[in-house]
């Protein structure tokens, strides 16, 4: 039987031995927080691409797109589908979009400019917005008046009352808010006939956009089938599908980049295996008299095995929290996002990531220690002290 | 003055440690057999409990071997080992390792000392493996460390220390569990003159004070001089044995 006071007590010894060791410490350390800092980096786009496209059953809302169109600038379909499209069973609520981007290929900064109607703002923002700053007033009053998505004030730190400029549209920020969606979270919200107009288009001709909003939510599929059938013979045939799918299809590149990251995480978790079994293995070669005179004290194999798991363990926890504290962080603080067509991919941190990283290289970690634990114990004791 | 018996085997009216037909063979493998190295062929031996034991004899004798089985840190061939009621030979190597917990100290040539822990540290490793609480294994650390005359040097690393300051932190590690069996295997092999002579004092203190039975490997006659009986090892056997008369 094992005595648990001499595993807490050979443990502590372990733990107390590795503080020792600084500079391997330091090394292998650092060496693991990297590996992961990119498996957490790693998570939160994955977590941010599921967010963002991820369909849901409980999905209500719909983007009604022109067919065959996959870019903001080249999508147009006339304002006045909306009445007809409210005229739709099923159908909730309609306001017509107009978008416009800082840039329609994939990028980490990117500003989408969603200009809505001052009906649709007051019925459909008031309820997904949640104003932190200045307020919706503000933003009917103004014609220039902008209500920017939290992060994106974050990321780009605006304030209300600031001015700025992008896709050659300027704005004066009326109002700052959060929101559940990270599209809301990253868009900058203008009146529609303002941002048809900086456009240079005509006010009340064309949109990009419809979002719909259904009654209920298993008919979402059959309400976006009617709208398409509806202008499927009309001069500006629609594509409808649920904003996730609209979302996952606009995002195809970051969705593909995110598979790849995947590979990269399980790299990540495969650097951390080696690091820890070879600066374990390496301290091994060098510390086989340490063990040899434990034993001799009368210290039993488990304990011996225990200890170089516990170092593992050790090795691994502190990397990992060095790593994923500071992935942490950095998104955090960092606010990033990844931009696609006019559809946001952020990179959020969250507390599953960071536990989901810390466990990965735990059990990556104790992993990597257990056949040099199961051979370290199973040394000769006279050998290693060079007692013979 | 000494009283020889060669090739005495029952000098002990109340043995201790008895080995009977105690052997050892290493088997190294070769490209074209399997070579067979017989350190201890089939060796009788007793010792009394308390007694102060020198082990002599040329390299390749069985000292070491010896040593190695009576610490439990190596395995018999075949024969019987016995330290008290325990037959070595028949224990497993967990069952021999609380047993060496308990029961044996052990002083290397090489002192052995954990490079990255404290001179108290390394003292108070054998404390760690039984149920005392800190406060008793500080004081215990403490007290093996003045009986070797280093409590002045507990939060010393042993680079710090020199060789035979190494040595007596090493005894008091052996002693600190206060094991009625101590072994030493050339204890003053890498020592100078004085910090041997120093060792050997404190060898003959633990073995009249603390009542410890003392075997030691030694090349030295002035070391083996110390010990109350002289076992002379040739070709894994006792070749004589000689026993100072009080």
């Amino acid at each position: 039987m094992i005595d648990l006071n001499v595993l807490v007590r050979s443990g502590a010894l372990a733990l107390r031995m590795l503080m020792r060791s600084r500079v391997r410490l330091v090394l292998t350390v650092l060496g693991i927080a990297t590996a992961s800092f990119l498996f957490t980096a790693e998570r939160s786009v994955r977590d941010g691409v599921r967010e963002a496209t991820q369909a849901s059953a409980q999905e209500t809302r719909l983007i009604v797109y022109r067919a065959n169109r996959f870019c903001p600038f080249t999508s147009r379909v006339p304002e006045a589908y909306v009445d007809e499209i409210a005229r739709i069973d099923g159908v909730a609520s309609v306001a017509p979009m107009q978008i416009a981007v800082s840039n329609c290929r994939a990028s980490l900064d990117v500003i989408v400019f969603r200009g809505v109607r001052a009906i649709d703002a007051e019925r459909i923002l008031a309820k997904r917005l949640r104003i932190k700053e200045g307020s919706l007033a503000d933003f009917l009053a103004r014609g220039d008046g902008a209500l920017v998505g939290s992060a994106l004030a974050e990321r780009r730190n605006l304030r209300v009352g600031d001015r700025f400029n992008s896709a050659g549209v300027t704005v004066t920020v009326a109002g700052i808010a959060d929101a559940d969606g990270p599209q809301d979270r990253n868009a900058c919200y203008v009146q529609l006939p303002f941002l048809q107009s900086a456009l240079g288009g005509i006010i009340g001709g064309e949109v990009t956009q419809f979002e719909v909003e259904v009654s209920d939510p298993s008919e979402l599929q059959a309400v976006a089938a009617a709208i398409d059938r509806r202008f499927a013979n009309d001069r500006a045939p629609t594509s409808t599908r649920s904003e996730r799918a609209f979302a996952a299809r606009a995002a195809e590149d970051i969705v593909t980049i995110s598979r790849f990251a995947g590979l990269l995480a399980y790299g990540a978790l495969a650097a951390i295996f080696a690091l820890v079994a070879n600066a374990i293995v390496l301290s091994l070669e060098g510390r086989a008299r340490e063990f040899a005179i434990l034993q001799s004290i009368g210290f039993r194999a488990p304990s011996i095995a225990w200890m170089i798991l516990v170092e593992a363990a050790g090795l691994s926890l502190c990397g990992a929290l060095i790593g994923a504290g500071t992935a942490q962080l950095v998104l955090t603080f960092g606010h990033f996002g990844l931009g696609a067509e006019g559809v946001l991919v952020e990179f959020r941190p969250s507390l599953a990531g960071l536990t989901t990283s810390m466990l990965a290289s735990l059990l990556v970690g104790v992993a990597a220690g257990f056949v040099p634990a199961i051979l370290a114990s199973r040394r000769g004791i006279a050998e290693g002290t060079r007692l013979a | 003055m000494i009283h020889d018996h060669a090739k005495s085997t029952s000098v002990a009216n109340h043995a201790w440690i008895r080995a009977r037909k105690l052997r050892k063979v290493y088997r190294k493998a070769l490209r074209d057999g399997v070579q067979e190295i017989v350190p201890l062929a089939a060796l009788d031996l007793e010792i009394a409990r308390g007694d102060f034991v020198s082990l002599m004899g040329p390299s390749g004798s069985g000292k070491t071997t010896l040593l190695n089985l009576l610490a439990g840190i190596d395995a018999a061939t075949s024969g019987e080992l016995w330290i008290g009621d325990h037959n070595l030979v028949h224990m497993r190597r967990d069952a021999l390792a609380a047993w060496r917990a308990k029961e044996v100290g052990i002083i290397f040539q090489s002192y052995n000392l954990v490079p990255v822990l404290t001179a108290f540290e390394n003292v108070e490793l054998p404390l760690l493996l039984s149920p005392l609480g800190r406060r008793e294994r500080t004081e215990r650390a403490m007290e093996a460390l003045t009986t070797v005359g280093l409590a002045d040097r507990a939060g010393h690393f042993p680079s710090q220390l020199s060789g035979g300051q190494e040595q007596r932190v090493a005894i008091a590690r052996a002693i600190v569990a206060r094991p009625p069996l101590l072994l030493a295997d050339e204890p003053t092999g890498d020592l100078d003159r004085e910090s041997a002579e120093l060792v050997l004092q404190l060898l003959d203190q633990l073995n009249e004070r603390e009542k410890m039975t003392i075997v030691m490997v030694t090349h030295d006659p002035r070391a083996a001089a110390r010990a109350r009986t002289r076992l002379f090892l040739e070709k894994g056997e006792l070749a004589r044995r000689e026993e100072a008369v009080p």
